[in-house]
């Protein structure tokens, strides 16, 4: 058998025998009951009925579904959408560059700024939030820096409105726009940068034309990390928005805690799984082609 | 063509280039030899301006282009990895210079198109790097350079990634197209023997000095530092005592009593001492002593058969050791042993002082 | 071999724990921010029985994990229409008067209403109103009622309860409407006043309204009436008054579950929450009417006065049930405040 192993390199590769299976069992097993499970239960339930007290009666319909599609979710959908893509177009802008600087410094500096990118994830999320509420509200610490400034500009009204909400999610979501875009730009090759420039390529088209496409497997993943969680947000809404504009994680969540109805929350839950899915199937898609 | 005026240029406390200056002219296939970490490859990144000197200057056609960035110098670069951009396909890549200085599209296809030829690659246009071989490789690494038309072609070691076999072959490859483009290109390697075939004039370089500047011959033949002999091929590196001198010759004793006559004629006339150099393949050994000026008897210690070349490891009867390389000239030739009494001979021009004080 | 007599050792150990938890424990689910660890530790130093507490944020979340079945607990602390559900249900056990001694410390006006008429199943804990607070400082107007906090005027100054059907209810309020027979007709006509106010409001919550009055971000709120004691205790600027249309008032209760395996001590702990000087404790820290009247006779004549916490007049009403009209009225104020 040992002499044959070599032959047969592929084989192994492919199929994991048991030693691999033993080694991804805990994984398996947490995806298993915290992923797999829930996701059937979620699917299941989206097809029940609610019962008067908020149970759930296995009374197989698509009406959940129907309501999904009702244009006063369909709106909150795009709203949502929307948030989300603005608020990774501002990641991607201020996190690239800052994720470049990273993944192209000296290793020690390195690993100190990474520290720093970390730093707020010491702090529940929470107090970081309410911290942004006590710097944004009226008599807020950027409205009093503003008036002692006297630079004739201010007070805004920032908090509870959108602009709020989009500072917020950017603030919360940023780290996982340069986590991935520094792992990219930590692994180019300098030679490249310096191929570009040697064919006569300045800063900003050897950025465009070399230095962005190689990093598009960090981008694509942090739009992903940035994106699809953004959407389903609502602690930030509800927080630093005021919770006037709802978004389809409040919708979803007020299924559950408010309107006592699981089926149709987990309706909304499996389309938004859905749509976690189509867009990870696009960036992959787009990620092979442009470093296949 | 390029000119390179009393270059420094240190990183923190090391001197990686120390006050070098070297002038290559058009058309010539110049070498930078030496081992890794003598400065060649900063001295080529000063070229292409990848790095800006210290002290001195850089003149590409006689005008100082030390500070220009290296987007706005007409060399262009072939690198030891290659750095083929991943996500373009071969004709994207050998086309980027091109799209770069803004070349029309039409003019720009069939100057694409002739240099995968050049390169005899046309067939693979759209292929992705990793699909093709190191050599191919190589080649598009070529390609992509050439096209963009330099005054100065650079070479980063750019052989020493593919197999010997691969290697002699491209090493003949590039020579040719050198020679046939009429281009000016600056060669950067580790390996000897590459600079040897393939140059016209190669700079020995170690601890970011020109350590001796000449054509393959004079470098190999005549040997101007230790360090030069005891780098380029094998050399028996032997100390002597100057003994006599008359006109252009000289006669020297080695610590072992042997005593040679060699050629000299820059040697100072206050020089004493010196350490000579000895290239093994010159010393003709026979079972009977051959007409040179030297001769001397010793005994084979070991043999080692190489395929074209036997070597031999000597011992003279007054107790030098010497290497010496036979060329194994026919299977029927009567080789020698371990143990053998022999005569070496050996002209007096091709023993080297390489040093003297 | 070793591992396993270890194994087999923890076990036993365990069910062992398990036997004492019948003895000399009880399990209280509550909700968060209202019962004070001072009152739990007292009931065990005094009789050695311990309290394992448990919190929820809302009644949907208590309703959802007794219907899952999860968790054994021996009291609850419904609101009032969540415990009518229960009852319905039967999901609470009926308490025993006798061992209840200081339910003779509840107002009479509190153990007969609605969702428990003969007060078996529940004994009220606290209770509240639902109702206006104003910024005297900032807003000079006379504030009696909705229709004079939902005006133009004070577009982006209004803070509310980030809780659905408590909007709905104020809109049917100033329609004089009934607030708990909800129907699509009159959904229908709640639906444009409604409308009209989202757009006026500045900040949902209901957690704690009462940040954005102090932080001044805005000028009025309708907000829960212990938000507003608190808010008047930090500055008498801020009025609390009984919306004239007509308020919602809650009672929180506490009641054992017809599943409960520790009734006896469950009893014990709530009749020693209804002990004057307890009950004065919780008052201390959360000022919203004390329905025990021996408690209101040790509290001090300034938290007596507190206009939210014992307004003059109280003619709230309490919420019913309303089945699966929450669903028609969640999905109203979701595409309404959406629509903005």
């Amino acid at each position: 058998m040992p002499a044959a192993t070599p032959a047969l390199p592929v084989s192994d590769h492919s199929r994991p025998g048991w030693k691999a299976w033993a080694l991804l069992a805990p994984m398996v097993f947490w995806l298993l009951v915290f992923v797999v499970i829930p996701g059937i239960i979620l699917f299941v339930y989206s097809f029940c009925e609610r019962d008067e007290v908020g149970g759930v009666i296995f009374n197989f319909s698509f009406d959940n579904y129907r309501r999904v599609f009702d244009p006063v979710y369909l709106r909150i959908f795009a709203r949502s959408i929307g948030y989300a893509g603005l608020t990774t177009v501002i990641c991607v802008v201020i996190g690239y560059p800052v994720a470049y600087y990273i993944g192209r410094a000296s290793e020690e500096l390195r690993n100190r700024l990474l520290l720093l990118v970390m730093v707020p994830f010491w702090t529940s999320f929470l107090i970081r939030t309410y911290a942004w509420i006590t710097i944004l509200k009226q008599e807020g610490m950027l409205n009093s820096f503003l008036a002692a400034m006297n630079l004739g500009i201010g007070p805004f009204n920032l908090l509870y409105t959108p602009t709020a909400v989009v500072i917020g999610l950017v603030y919360a979501y940023l780290p996982f726009m340069i986590l991935p875009i520094y792992g990219s730009a930590e692994k180019l090759d300098n030679s490249l940068i310096e191929a570009a420039y040697d064919l006569g390529a300045g800063p900003i088209r050897a950025f465009s034309s070399v230095i962005v496409p190689l990093t598009m497997p960090g981008i694509a993943a942090g739009t992903l990390l940035v994106f699809v969680p953004a959407i389903g947000m609502f602690a930030i809404t509800d927080l630093m928005g005021g919770a006037k504009v709802p978004m389809i994680g409040n919708v979803i969540q007020n299924q559950f805690l408010q309107a006592r109805d699981w089926p149709f929350g987990a309706a909304l839950g499996v389309i938004f799984m859905l749509m976690f899915a189509l867009t990870y199937v696009i960036l992959q898609r787009r990620g092979s082609r442009s470093t296949a | 063509m390029i000119e390179i005026r009393g270059v420094t240029k240190r990183f923190g406390a090391f001197t990686a280039v120390d006050n070098v200056s070297l002038t290559v002219n058009a058309g010539e296939f110049i070498t930078l030899l030496g081992p890794s970490g003598c400065g060649k490859t900063t001295l080529l990144r000063l070229l292409a301006g990848f790095e800006t000197p210290d002290e001195g200057a850089v003149l590409l056609d006689g005008v100082d282009v030390s500070h220009e960035p290296p987007y706005r110098r007409s060399v262009n670069q072939v690198f030891q990895s290659y750095a083929l951009f991943p996500h373009m396909t071969v004709k994207d890549n050998v086309g980027f210079g091109l799209r770069m200085q803004n070349v029309p599209t039409a003019e720009a296809e069939g100057r694409i198109r002739d240099a995968l030829a050049t390169v005899s690659l046309a067939e693979q246009a759209d292929k992705l790097p990793h699909q093709m071989s190191g050599g191919q490789r190589q080649r598009v690494a070529l390609a992509r350079a050439l096209v963009c038309r330099p005054k100065v072609l650079l070479l980063d070691e750019p052989l020493s990634a593919l197999d010997a076999k691969l290697r002699h072959g491209m090493q003949l490859e590039l020579k040719h197209l050198q020679r046939k483009l009429g281009l000016t290109f600056v060669f950067v390697t580790h390996d000897q023997e590459e600079a040897l075939t393939m140059s016209d004039r190669i700079a020995i370089i170690n601890k970011g000095k020109i350590e001796q500047l000449g054509d393959a011959t004079e470098i190999y033949h005549r040997p101007r530092t230790p360090f030069a002999a005891d780098f380029i091929g094998q050399a028996n590196l032997l100390a002597a005592t100057i003994i006599l001198r008359k006109g252009a010759t000289a006669t020297v004793r080695l610590e072992s009593g042997l005593e040679l006559v060699v050629a000299c004629t820059d040697l100072p006339a206050s020089a004493t001492k010196a350490l000579v150099s000895i290239r093994p393949e010159k010393i003709h050994i026979g079972r009977v002593p051959a007409v040179a000026e030297n001769v001397f008897q010793a005994k084979i210690e070991e043999e080692i058969f190489q395929g074209a070349t036997d070597q031999l490891r000597l011992i003279t009867d007054q107790g030098t050791k010497l290497h010496a390389l036979v060329a194994n000239e026919s299977a029927t030739q009567v080789a020698f042993h371990e143990g053998d009494r022999v005569y070496c001979s050996l002209h007096l021009d091709d023993i080297v002082i390489v040093q003297a004080e | 071999m070793k591992t396993l007599k270890a194994l087999l050792l923890a076990l036993s150990a365990l069910l062992g724990t398990a036997r004492l938890t019948a003895a000399d424990e009880v399990n209280l689910f509550g909700w968060s921010e209202y019962i004070p660890q001072e009152v739990l530790d007292g009931f065990t130093s005094e009789t050695g029985i311990k309290v394992n507490f448990e919190t929820y944020a809302s009644n949907e979340e208590l309703l959802s994990k007794l219907v899952a079945g999860g968790g054994a607990y021996d009291i609850v602390q419904p609101s009032d229409y969540t415990a009518e559900v229960m009852i319905r249900r039967g999901m609470l056990a009926p308490l025993d008067p006798a061992k209840l001694p200081n339910l003779r410390n509840i107002g009479a006006q509190f153990r007969s209403l609605p969702h428990d008429p003969q007060g078996k199943f529940t004994v009220p804990y606290m209770t509240g109103t639902v109702g206006i607070v104003v910024n005297t400082e900032k807003v000079k107007d006379p504030i009696k009622g909705y229709k004079d906090v939902f005006k133009e005027k004070f577009k982006d100054r209004l803070v509310v309860l980030n809780d659905n059907r408590e909007i709905v209810t104020w809109a049917l309020y100033s329609l004089g409407l009934s607030i708990n027979d909800i129907t699509p007709a009159s959904l229908a006509k709640a639906r444009p006043v409604v409308a009209n106010w989202v757009k006026l409001v500045k900040v949902f919550d209901s957690d704690s309204p009462k940040t954005a009055l102090l932080n001044g971000d805005v000028d009025i709120g309708v907000v829960w009436s212990g938000e507003a004691a608190l808010l008047w205790n930090e500055n008498k600027k801020f009025h609390y008054v009984l919306p004239a249309e007509g308020a919602h008032m809650f009672v929180d209760t506490l009641c054992i579950p017809a599943s409960a395996k520790n009734k006896d001590a469950a009893h014990k702990l709530i009749d020693y929450i209804m002990r004057p000087e307890v009950s004065k404790i919780i008052s201390d820290k959360f000022p919203y009417t004390n329905p025990n009247l021996a408690a209101r006779k040790l509290l001090t004549p300034e938290q007596l006065a507190n206009p939210a916490s014992y307004p003059a007049s109280n003619t709230a009403r309490t919420f019913r049930d309303i089945g699966t009209a929450a669903a028609d009225i969640d999905k109203l104020v979701t595409d309404l405040k959406s629509a903005q």
